[in-house]
């Protein structure tokens, strides 16, 4: 029970400096495992076995996560900036690994460490910021899994690389294979099993692991890397009800193996030499270099305005768990040098501890303002006395048909580019820009204007507007009363959103439900279609 | 199957019990006992899987983290008053069971040194699969529960010393007297040096450290395991079992506001681990040569299933206990435990039991535990079926005792509103439902956002089934989400028309509208809707839309 103590210890640690620091917990972890092995000898065996399993469970939730619905709205940027990063970052990570003098295998898989982002990292970071519901943040979401998707596929491809073209094409069709049986268990058999035990907790369970390792078994079989079928396996449960009924089950396995993994990997890591450093830095330096300006670039071509793509770009500079998963592969088969494992860990230790710094509000304005191809909108003439709509969205577009036919000029702005031209095509006023950039505040008008309404979702992202406009009235949206609070003290007039949907709740309790629950059983309330 | 020796011995451990548990479910066997028939298809019988290093370890993972389990549950104050009747129970069935169990083996033809040895193994029942059963009964918090849970904990230790002595008869047919006294002596001082860091730290270390990170669920979590294992570190250094090492780190968090949170986590993590180790349990069962024990199997089988009980009954019902309470603590003890393996084990490296009493110990067991589930799981049926009989009073049983003032904590929620998500939106649909008289629970995974409300509160994440139904979501009239979580939205709308319960669920971005809808929830909060219709009407107070 050692070892197990030993990690669990070290995961705590981990866990603490984290909070501690507001840094990302992973590098913690494994700084832990590094420095739990220092101090006690654990068995070889077990951490092997820690390492083996930890892997596993870990790609097999990243598998279950792996729900196109997620990002569905930003489909098309998600595929265009997932891919864009993925080959680019890629033939980065290819070249600087020949030019290290690294064998072409190991300059694949240097490739293949480099191409992806962090999930784990870039949601924790989106959560703590809110930003996850926002465009921007789906756009992120969708990119971090296409690219989880990527590098599962393409790991049985590197590691037959040297095996030559037949068993490439095999490794291929064996993938394929599997994908497809992942799709049977996904339209037909997960849904009847799980289902049918939602009830049963415990017996879910097992089942849910059975289809763990029977995937482990086939892949094993093909002699597919055990990473491939763990990542299928989570595929074939990542459909709708079945993911949410065993995200439960699986959420603390998952805690607990992440933790084990990542100490464990810690505590097998050798120390680095010299150049082993120096070649962590020279990529580390390359991922946050050609990241955000190449992600950027992308996500405003496809329609993004500069804070949310440059945002993008910032989020995604950092290489990702699944680098340690391809160079533990590589290291467990053979074909990577542990000291190249080594700097493939340092440059995502690296990287990760960097992302919190990167993306803070003031570098993102830092670099909007230094954005070489900031495209300034402006309206024919500057509007005065004016409606000002911030933020339309579906719903402020039944607020702007009221505002239209009243005699006050209304300026709208928001950053998608198609509402925009949808509202301009109305010949309503509208500016395409982020509303927490001064300029675009000013180009609309926003301290002359007679009434402001913001209905932006992040409420910090209406700080430049209230410290601006002093003389006029603002009617900022805001969900919960502490930021109510704060919009008040800067000067606005919050409307609580929270508030008008528990008065909606309110209606509805008193004329719908206890009417009907007088008349009927409760339970008999037909649902809203 | 799977190159890696671990995931393949995990492989075959998990797809079999899968198995097992889907064929004996049929036949209503219980899922403990479906394990290990899955362990001796793969070991006995077809000689897959042997029980490597790691598997040892997880099994002993899952021993820990149930009984962490049944610590959290069991609070100081839920413990203390059984402790003089678990005590009094533990030592006094161990008395008698042993003394029985000698005289039995005597009269079974058995030498003296053998009979020690099998008496010893009878002795003992299994703490593992009693705990199992009562959790899956929840009725651990139950005073029979409390008081099962109580005489297993002496019984570890009484292991213990069991052990200390017979490792001593074994090593050398010489018995050391001094080293088995100096043994005992350690145990005793180990266990009283673990109970004061537990408590020591339950009053003065735990609250601090662990309201520093209460509303972050994920550190909390692996902080709390941290302690668990720490203590089992403990326990193990300091010769104990492990069983009482994570016991009390269990009773040092259960004073901690998140301890059922806690308990709601780490039951899948559990239910994985504990699998592992009934199905291991299966794997080294040895029957080579049960073919020729079966007579004194029987025996001894209907010693431990008839015999046990009755002591315990006998026992119980004279520290005052009712009849019924009395009953169906003794039911649980009615087999023998995984340490009897392992002691059989013993004696036959030590030479002192031969191979045939290695199939006689593990045949008891096969029978014991196989048999005595169902008595677990049936307990009050068969209450029913022996109340009032006169076999019941023959052992001093009343039908009135204790019991009747102690007090059985399990709150029960019905006909009531379960409302989800603490944010400013949750707390005024709390007030709004409870202005208009209804029965309340709130739940939030952050404990702040839960102070201060008008309502009964609960700690826990609606994702996990546990929670709901802890929340009583088979009785509740009406379940309501304000939460601003995509996923777990979905699957509350989910949970409501699964069991038939009318859900408000919010619709916070217009993405998920259709998708709830067609999950037939009974009303959709739209905060951007009726937010933008605030708008509307403080614009018109502006006097934007005309006089």
């Amino acid at each position: 029970m050692t070892g197990v103590t030993v990690l669990l210890l070290a995961g705590a640690a981990g866990f603490a400096l984290s909070r501690r620091t507001g840094l990302p917990a992973i590098p913690f972890l494994l700084l832990s495992g590094v420095a739990a092995s220092a101090l006690i000898s654990l068995p070889e065996p077990f951490l092997e076995d820690a390492l083996i399993l930890g892997v596993t469970v870990m790609v097999f939730v990243a598998g279950i996560e792996l729900n196109p619905g997620r990002f569905r709205l930003q489909r098309k940027a998600a595929l265009a900036v997932g891919l864009a990063q993925f080959l680019v970052l890629g033939a980065v990570g290819f070249g600087l690994g020949l030019l290290m003098g690294y064998s072409e295998e190991t300059a694949a898989y240097l490739a293949l460490a480099l191409s992806a982002s962090s999930t784990l990292v870039v949601v924790r970071v989106l959560q703590v910021k809110r930003q996850l519901f926002e465009p921007f943040g789906r756009l992120v979401t969708g990119v971090l899994l296409l690219q989880d998707l990527l590098i599962i596929l393409l790991i049985p491809v590197v590691t037959r690389l040297h095996h030559g073209a037949e068993a490439l094409v095999s490794g291929v069709l064996a993938s394929l294979a599997l994908v497809a049986l992942a799709a049977v268990v996904l339209r037909w058999v997960a849904p009847f099993a799980v289902q049918r035990l939602a009830g049963d907790e415990e017996t879910l369970l097992l089942v849910i692991l059975t289809i763990l390792f029977s995937f482990l078994g086939l892949a094993n079989l093909f002699q597919l890397p055990l990473v491939s079928g763990a990542f299928l396996a989570g595929l074939a449960l990542s459909g709708f009800p079945v993911s949410s009924l065993v995200r439960g089950q699986l959420k603390t396995l998952s805690d607990f193996f992440n933790a084990f993994f990542f100490t464990a990997l810690g505590a097998v890591l050798p120390l680095p030499t010299a150049p082993e450093v120096l070649h962590a830095g020279v990529l580390a330096l390359a991922v946050l270099v050609v990241t955000p300006p190449l992600v950027a670039v992308v996500a405003e071509r496809m329609g993004f305005s500069a804070r949310p793509a440059l945002s993008s770009g910032l989020l995604l500079s950092q290489t990702s768990e699944f680098s340690l998963v391809v160079g533990l592969q590589g290291v467990i088969l053979g074909q990577l040098a542990p000291g190249v494992f080594t700097v493939i860990a340092l440059t995502t230790l690296a990287t990760m501890m960097l992302t919190p710094f990167l993306t803070t509000d003031r570098v993102t304005w830092a670099l909007v303002h230094r954005h070489p191809f900031k495209r300034g909108e402006s309206l024919e003439k500057r509007p005065e006395d004016h409606l000002l709509l911030l933020g339309c969205g579906r719903n402020g577009l039944t607020l702007l048909e009221l505002l239209v036919v009243t005699p006050n000029e209304v300026v709208v702005v928001d950053d998608d580019p198609v509402l925009v031209q949808y509202i301009r095509d109305a010949l309503v006023p509208a500016l395409r820009g982020d509303v927490s950039d001064v300029e675009v505040l000013r180009a609309a008008g926003a301290d002359r204007a007679r009434i402001v309404v913001s209905t932006i979702r992040r409420t910090e992202d209406n700080a430049p507007l209230l410290a601006m406009v002093r003389d006029v009235p603002v009617l900022v949206r805001a969900f919960n009363v502490e930021d109510g609070e704060w919009i008040r003290s800067r000067g606005g007039r919050p409307i609580l959103y929270s508030e008008a949907a528990a008065q909606d709740f309110e209606e509805w309790y008193r004329t719908v439900w206890k009417s009907a629950a007088e008349a009927t059983e409760p339970k008999e309330i037909p649902g809203e279609s | 199957m799977i190159d890696a020796p671990l995931l393949r011995d995990l492989g075959f451990i998990l797809v079999a019990a899968t198995a097992v548990v889907f064929v004996a479910r049929v036949v209503h066997i219980p899922a403990i006992v479906s394990y290990i028939l899955a362990g001796i298809l793969l070991g006995p019988t077809l000689g897959l899987v042997e029980v490597s290093y790691s598997v040892e370890i997880i099994s002993e993972v899952g021993i820990a983290l149930l009984l962490f389990i049944v610590g959290l549950e069991l609070s100081l104050e839920k413990i203390r008053d059984v402790g003089r009747v678990a005590v009094m129970a533990g030592l006094g069935q161990v008395v008698f069971t042993a003394g029985g169990g000698l005289g039995l083996c005597l009269l079974l033809g058995f030498d003296l040194l053998a009979s020690v040895f099998i008496a010893t193994a009878l002795t003992f029942s299994s703490t593992v699969v009693v705990v199992k059963l009562l959790d899956q009964k929840k009725e651990l918090s139950s005073v029979y529960g409390r008081i099962a849970v109580g005489i297993f904990l002496v019984q570890d230790m009484v292991v213990i010393v069991a052990m200390t002595f017979l490792a001593g008869i074994g090593e050398a047919n010489d018995v050391e007297v001094g080293e088995m006294v100096r043994g005992v002596v350690e145990a005793f001082l180990g266990m009283a040096l673990l109970l004061l860091v537990a408590f020591g730290a339950s009053r003065w270390l735990l609250p601090r450290i662990f309201g520093w990170i209460s509303n972050a669920p994920e550190t909390l979590f692996i902080w709390a395991l941290s302690w668990c294992f720490l203590l089992v570190w403990g326990a193990e250094i300091m010769e104990l079992s492990l069983e009482i090492g994570a016991f009390l780190a269990g009773v040092s968090l259960a004073q901690l506001p998140y301890h059922g949170d806690l308990r709601r986590r780490v039951h899948p993590l559990m239910n994985f681990f504990i699998a592992v180790f009934f199905v291991s349990l299966g794997i080294r069962m040895e029957f080579g040569a049960a073919l020729t024990v079966w007579w004194p199997a029987v025996v001894l089988s209907l010693f431990v299933l008839i015999g046990n009980p009755f002591i315990f009954l006998w026992i119980i019902a004279r520290m005052g206990y009712g009849e019924r309470t009395a009953f169906l603590t003794s039911v649980t003890v009615a087999q023998i435990s995984e340490f009897s393996f392992i002691l059989a084990a013993m004696g036959l490296a030590a030479g002192v039991i031969d191979q045939e009493t290695l199939s006689l110990i593990g045949v008891v067991g096969l029978v014991t535990i196989g048999l005595s589930s169902y008595m677990i799981l049936y307990n009050h049926r068969l209450y029913e079926w022996l109340q009032g009989s006169p076999i019941l009073r023959i052992f001093g049983a009343r039908e009135e005792g204790l019991e009747r003032t102690g007090r059985e904590s399990t709150e029960h929620f019905a006909d009531h509103v379960i409302v989800v998500g603490m944010n400013s939106l949750g707390r005024l649909i709390v007030e709004i439902l409870v202005a208009q008289g209804e029965q309340v629970l709130a739940v939030d995974t952050d404990l702040d956002k839960l102070q201060g409300l008008p309502c009964a509160i609960m700690l826990g994440d609606a994702e996990y089934l546990s929670v709901l139904e802890e929340a009583g979501i088979r009785d509740a009239r009406l379940l309501v989400s304000a939460l601003r979580i995509e996923d777990v939205n979905r699957l509350l709308a989910y949970r409501g028309r699964q069991f038939r319960i009318p859900s408000v669920i919010h619709a916070f971005e217009e993405s998920v509208e259709r998708e709830l809808a067609g999950l037939g929830v009974a009303h959709l909060l739209n905060s951007r809707v009726a937010g933008v219709d605030q708008i509307t009407r403080e614009l018109q107070k502006e006097g934007v839309f005309g006089p």
